[in-house]
C-alpha cells in the first residue's frame, strides 16, 4: 500500500511540475505575438479494482492543449487582411492628398499667376517686360504641371517597389508555411499530440500572410493548412508551396504586375483577383487613384496646351506673323510630364488679331464696323490686301468681297448665304462673316460709302488676342465644355480628399474591427499574468502537497521496518 | 471576463496614440491657422476654397488692369486738355486777327504764332504713354499717329482700332481712341483748319479776311466740341473706373470672407479642443500607468 501511496505522490509530483512549467512557459511568452496560453489536461489515473472497489492511482497528465479558437482566428485574419488593404492604401494616397495640401504649391497658383501674367500682357501688348512676364508665368506653369506629373511617377515607382516587397514576403511565408505543415505533421504524427507552439507559429504566419495579400486557410484532415490566396488560387498545398513573381506589364513597361511561377514561365494574375493586405491596397491604389489621378493631370494639361494653342494660332505677334504654338501639346503618353512652352521669344506672343476693320474716311452715312474676328478658317487663305466693301444705296447691296468666298449675313439668329462673287444685301446690325473673318455693320451707310477690311499690318498696340486668351481661364473648355481648367483641377483635388477623407473613416473603421476581433481572441487565448500568478501558487501547492504525500509514504514505510526492531 | 495582460498594454497605448494623434492634428490646425490641413479634412470646402481663389485672384488682376486702363486714360485725358486749351488759344488769336487796324505783318506775326500752335498740336497728335507707345495711333502704337506730309498737309498714319482693357469679369473698356477720330473727326480736320487759318493771315491784304475768319472761327469751334465731346467720353470711363474699383474692393472682401468661413480655424474653439484633449490625454496616461501596474507578482 505504502509502494502506492508513493506512486500517487509521485505522478500528483510530476503533475504539479509539468503544470509548473506550462506556467512558466505561459509567463516567458506573455509578449509573444501569435502565443497562445498552454493548459495541462489532467485526469485521474486508471484506478485499481479490489473487492471493496476502485481505488485510485493518482494522476496523470493526458495533455498539454493550447487554447485556441479556429473560428476566432480566422476572424482576425479577415479583419487583418481588410485593415492592412486599406491601411496600405491610404497611406499612398495620403501622399498625394500631402502634395494637394497646400494650397500655395499645387497647380492653382501657378495657373493664376499664368493667366494674371497674360492679363498684364494684355493691359500693354507691345511692353516687352510684360510680354518677357507672362512667358516666365507659362514656363513656372509648365515647370509645376512637371513636377507633380514627376511626384506621381515617383509614387508609381513606389507602388511598384512595394509590389516587389510585398510578393518576396508572400513567397517567403509561403515557404515557411509550408515546411510548418511538414514539421506539425511529423511531430503530431509521431506522438498524435498536439504540437502547439508549431501551431502557433502557423497561425501566426498565416496571420502575418494576411497583412500582405487575403488568404484563407482550408484545414485538411491531416492538420495540414492550405493556403488560398485571391479568388482561390493555392498558394500552399500540404507542403509545397507556389511561388509569385512579377514582371512588366506588357502594355505600359513601367509597371510592375504580379505572376504565377509556373514550370512553363510566368503566368499574370489579374489584378481584380489580388484583393486585401498590402499588396492588394497598392494595387488597388493604383488602379483607382493613381492611375486616374494622373490621367486627369494628363488631360488637363493636353487641354489646355490644346486649347490656349487653338486661340494663340488666331493671333499675331509683335513680328507682325501669325501665332504659332503657345505650349508644347505633350503627347497622350508623355501626358503632364510632356508640357512645355513652345516659345522662348517674348515677341512671338500672339497678342493681336491679324485683322483690323475702318470706316472710310468721307463717308457720308452713319454706318460702323466692328473691330471684326476670326476664326480657324481665316488661317488657311489670310487676307494679303486691304478689302474696300462699298455700299450702293440704289440696290441696298455691299460689293467687293473676296470672289471666291460665299458670304453669311446673320441677322436676328437667321444665316443667309450669299454665293462666291454676288453681292451682298445691306441688313443693319447684321454680322457679316466670309472666309473666317466676321464683323457687325451697323447704322446707316451712304452711297457709295465703303468699310476697310484689311491686315493688321503694325498692329503692335492691339490686344484682342491677349483678351480672348485671358478669357480662356474663365471658359468651359474642360471635360467636354463642362469646366475650367481651374474646375478640372479642383475636381482632382476634390476626388483625392474624397477618397482619402472615405479611406480615413472605412480605415478606422476596419482597425477597430481588428482591435474587436484580436481582443476577443486575446481575451480567449492571451496569456494573463495575474491567472499565471495563481496557477504558479496552485501548482506550487500542489507540488508541496505532493511531497508531503510522499513523505508520508515514506514515514509509514519507516513504521513498517521498525516493526522487525 | 478574462482579459490578456497583452491587450491591457495594447489597447492602452493605441488609445494614447489616438490621443496623442488627435492633438497633434489640433496644435498643427492651430499652428497653421487652418481647419483645413489637407483637402481629405474638407474635401467639398478644399476645392471650393480652390475656386474662389482664382476668383479673388482675378478680381486682383482687374483691378490692376482698372489700374493700366487709369494711367492709360489719364494720359489720354492730360493730352486732350492740353489740346483744349491750344484750341482756345487758336480762337483767341482768330478773334485778335479780325481787329481791323491789324496791317499784314502784325497779321503775319499771328500766322507764325499759330504755325507754333500747328507744330504743338502736331506734337500732342503725336503723344506717348510712359512705355512709349504712341496714344493716338489706334492699334499701330510703334508708328507716329500724324505726319506732315507735304508743309501744312496733316496725314493719319494709324487705323481705327481701340484698345480694350478687361476692367471686370464682364467689362472691357476702350482705353485709347484712334487719333482720326479726335483730331480729324466730328466733319472737321483740325490741323486743315489751324493750316488755312495760317494761309489766310499770311495772304497779304484783307479780301475775304472777315469770311476766312469766320470759317476758322466756327471751325474751331467744332474741333474744340469734338475734342470735349471725346474728354466727356474718357472722364466718364475714368468715373466707371472708380465706380469699378470700389465694387471690386467689396468682392475681394467677400472672396476673403468667403475663404475664411471655407478654411480657416475657429481659434477659440480650438483651443478650448486643445485643452480639452490634453486633460484626456493626461487622465489616460495617468490611469494607464496605474492599472499596468497592478500584478499578483507584487505580492508574491
Amino acid at each position: 500500500m505504502a509502494t502506492n501511496i508513493l506512486s500517487i505522490g509521485q505522478s500528483a509530483l510530476a503533475a504539479a511540475q509539468v503544470g509548473l512549467s506550462t506556467t512558466g512557459h505561459n509567463i516567458a511568452n506573455a509578449a509573444t505575438p501569435g502565443f497562445s496560453r498552454q493548459v495541462v489536461v489532467q485526469g485521474a489515473a486508471q484506478p485499481q479494482s479490489y473487492g471493496f472497489g476502485f481505488m485510485g492511482q493518482g494522476t496523470e497528465v493526458s495533455t498539454i492543449k493550447r487554447v485556441y479558437s479556429e473560428f476566432l482566428g480566422s476572424q482576425v485574419r479577415t479583419a487583418q487582411t481588410t485593415q492592412s488593404g486599406l491601411d496600405s492604401y491610404y497611406a499612398q494616397i495620403k501622399q498625394i492628398d500631402n502634395m494637394l495640401a497646400d494650397p500655395a504649391s499645387g497647380l492653382s497658383p501657378a495657373l493664376q499667376t499664368f493667366f494674371s501674367g497674360i492679363q498684364e500682357l494684355s493691359s500693354n501688348p507691345s511692353s516687352i517686360p510684360a510680354r518677357q512676364a507672362a512667358l516666365s508665368s507659362a514656363e513656372s506653369l509648365a515647370s509645376r504641371f512637371q513636377s507633380m506629373a514627376g511626384r506621381l511617377d515617383e509614387m508609381a515607382q513606389g507602388v511598384n517597389s512595394q509590389i516587389t516587397a510585398s510578393v518576396d514576403v508572400i513567397n517567403s511565408y509561403a515557404q515557411q508555411i509550408a515546411q510548418l505543415n511538414d514539421a506539425i505533421g511529423r511531430a503530431q504524427g509521431a506522438t498524435g499530440q498536439p504540437a502547439n507552439d508549431l501551431l502557433d507559429q502557423r497561425d501566426q504566419l498565416v496571420l502575418d500572410l494576411n497583412k500582405e495579400i487575403k488568404a484563407t486557410v482550408v484545414k485538411q484532415g491531416d492538420g495540414d493548412y492550405n493556403v488560398f490566396i485571391g479568388n482561390g488560387q493555392p498558394l500552399v498545398v500540404g507542403v509545397t508551396a507556389s511561388r509569385l513573381t512579377t514582371m512588366a506589364s506588357p502594355t505600359d513597361p513601367e509597371k510592375i504586375r504580379v505572376a504565377y511561377q509556373t514550370t512553363g514561365g510566368s503566368v499574370m494574375v489579374g489584378e481584380s483577383s489580388l484583393g486585401g493586405g498590402k499588396l492588394g491596397g497598392v494595387l488597388e491604389f493604383r488602379s483607382r487613384t493613381l492611375e486616374p489621378a494622373q490621367a486627369d493631370l494628363d488631360n488637363l494639361a493636353i487641354g489646355l496646351a490644346t486649347t490656349f494653342n487653338a486661340q494663340h494660332r488666331l493671333g499675331q505677334d509683335l513680328n507682325g506673323t501669325p501665332g504659332g504654338d503657345f505650349f508644347v501639346v505633350p503627347s497622350a503618353q508623355a501626358g503632364a510630364s510632356g508640357f512645355a512652352v513652345a516659345i522662348t521669344d517674348p515677341k512671338l506672343i500672339a497678342a493681336a488679331a491679324p485683322i483690323r476693320t475702318a470706316i472710310t474716311t468721307g463717308n457720308t452715312g452713319s454706318a460702323t464696323i466692328s473691330a471684326g474676328a476670326i476664326d480657324a478658317g481665316y488661317l488657311a487663305a489670310p487676307l494679303g490686301a486691304p478689302l474696300t466693301l462699298t455700299y450702293s444705296a440704289g440696290t441696298n447691296e455691299l460689293s467687293g468681297f473676296p470672289a471666291t468666298e460665299a458670304v453669311t449675313v446673320t441677322s436676328g439668329g437667321i444665316a443667309t448665304v450669299f454665293a462666291a462673287g454676288t453681292p451682298v444685301t445691306y441688313t443693319a446690325g447684321a454680322s457679316v462673316s466670309f472666309g473666317g473673318i466676321s464683323f457687325t455693320l451697323s447704322g446707316t451707310p451712304g452711297d457709295g460709302d465703303s468699310f476697310a477690311v484689311g491686315p493688321n499690318t503694325g498692329g503692335v498696340g492691339d490686344n484682342r488676342n491677349a483678351l480672348l486668351l485671358g478669357a480662356l481661364q474663365t471658359a468651359n473648355t474642360m471635360n467636354g465644355g463642362s469646366s475650367t481648367y481651374q474646375g478640372a483641377y479642383s475636381q482632382i483635388v476634390s476626388q483625392i480628399g474624397n477618397k482619402t477623407r472615405e479611406l480615413e473613416v472605412t480605415g478606422s473603421a476596419a482597425g477597430k474591427l481588428l482591435s474587436e476581433a484580436t481582443l476577443t481572441l486575446q481575451n480567449e487565448s492571451g496569456v494573463n499574468l495575474d491567472e499565471e500568478a495563481t496557477n504558479l501558487l496552485r501548482y506550487q501547492q500542489a507540488y508541496q502537497a505532493a511531497g508531503k504525500v510522499m513523505q508520508i509514504a515514506s514515514e509509514m514505510f519507516d513504521v513498517l521496518l521498525s516493526l522487525g526492531r | 471576463m478574462r482579459i490578456s495582460t497583452q491587450t491591457l498594454f495594447e489597447t492602452g497605448a493605441a488609445r494614447i496614440g489616438e490621443l496623442q494623434s488627435g492633438l497633434v492634428k489640433t496644435q498643427q490646425q492651430i499652428g497653421t491657422g487652418r481647419r483645413i490641413l489637407t483637402p481629405a479634412d474638407d474635401p467639398v470646402a478644399a476645392a471650393r476654397a480652390l475656386e474662389v481663389t482664382q476668383s479673388q485672384s482675378l478680381n486682383i488682376q482687374y483691378g490692376v488692369n482698372r489700374q493700366h486702363a487709369k494711367s492709360s486714360l489719364g494720359a489720354v485725358e492730360g493730352t486732350l486738355s492740353s489740346v483744349t486749351a491750344l484750341l482756345q488759344d487758336v480762337k483767341t488769336s482768330v478773334i485778335a486777327a479780325g481787329n481791323g487796324s491789324f496791317s499784314d505783318t502784325e497779321r503775319g506775326f499771328l500766322a507764325t504764332e499759330l504755325r507754333g500752335r500747328f507744330e504743338q498740336l502736331l506734337g500732342l497728335a503725336n503723344s506717348r504713354d510712359a512705355m512709349g507707345n504712341y496714344l493716338f495711333s489706334g492699334f499701330q502704337t510703334a508708328t507716329p499717329a500724324f505726319a506732315e506730309t507735304v508743309p501744312g498737309v496733316v496725314q493719319y498714319q494709324g487705323d481705327q482700332g481701340q484698345r480694350l482693357v478687361q476692367a471686370d469679369a464682364t467689362r472691357q473698356m476702350a482705353v485709347s481712341n484712334p487719333g482720326q477720330a479726335v483730331f480729324q473727326g466730328g466733319g472737321v480736320d483740325v490741323f486743315e483748319t489751324l493750316n488755312d487759318l495760317i494761309t489766310l493771315l499770311n495772304t497779304p491784304g484783307t479780301a475775304g479776311l472777315a469770311a476766312g475768319l469766320a470759317t476758322a472761327n466756327s471751325d474751331t469751334d467744332l474741333a474744340l466740341d469734338n475734342v470735349l465731346t471725346v474728354r466727356a467720353s474718357v472722364g466718364s470711363r475714368l468715373q466707371e473706373l472708380d465706380a469699378l474699383d470700389n465694387a471690386g474692393e467689396d468682392r475681394n472682401l467677400q472672396y476673403s470672407q468667403i475663404l475664411s468661413e471655407l478654411q480657416d480655424l475657429d481659434y477659440a474653439k480650438a483651443l478650448t479642443q486643445l485643452s480639452q484633449q490634453q486633460l484626456i490625454l493626461e487622465a489616460a496616461q495617468q490611469s494607464f500607468v496605474k492599472t499596468s501596474g497592478l500584478s499578483l507578482f507584487n505580492f508574491i
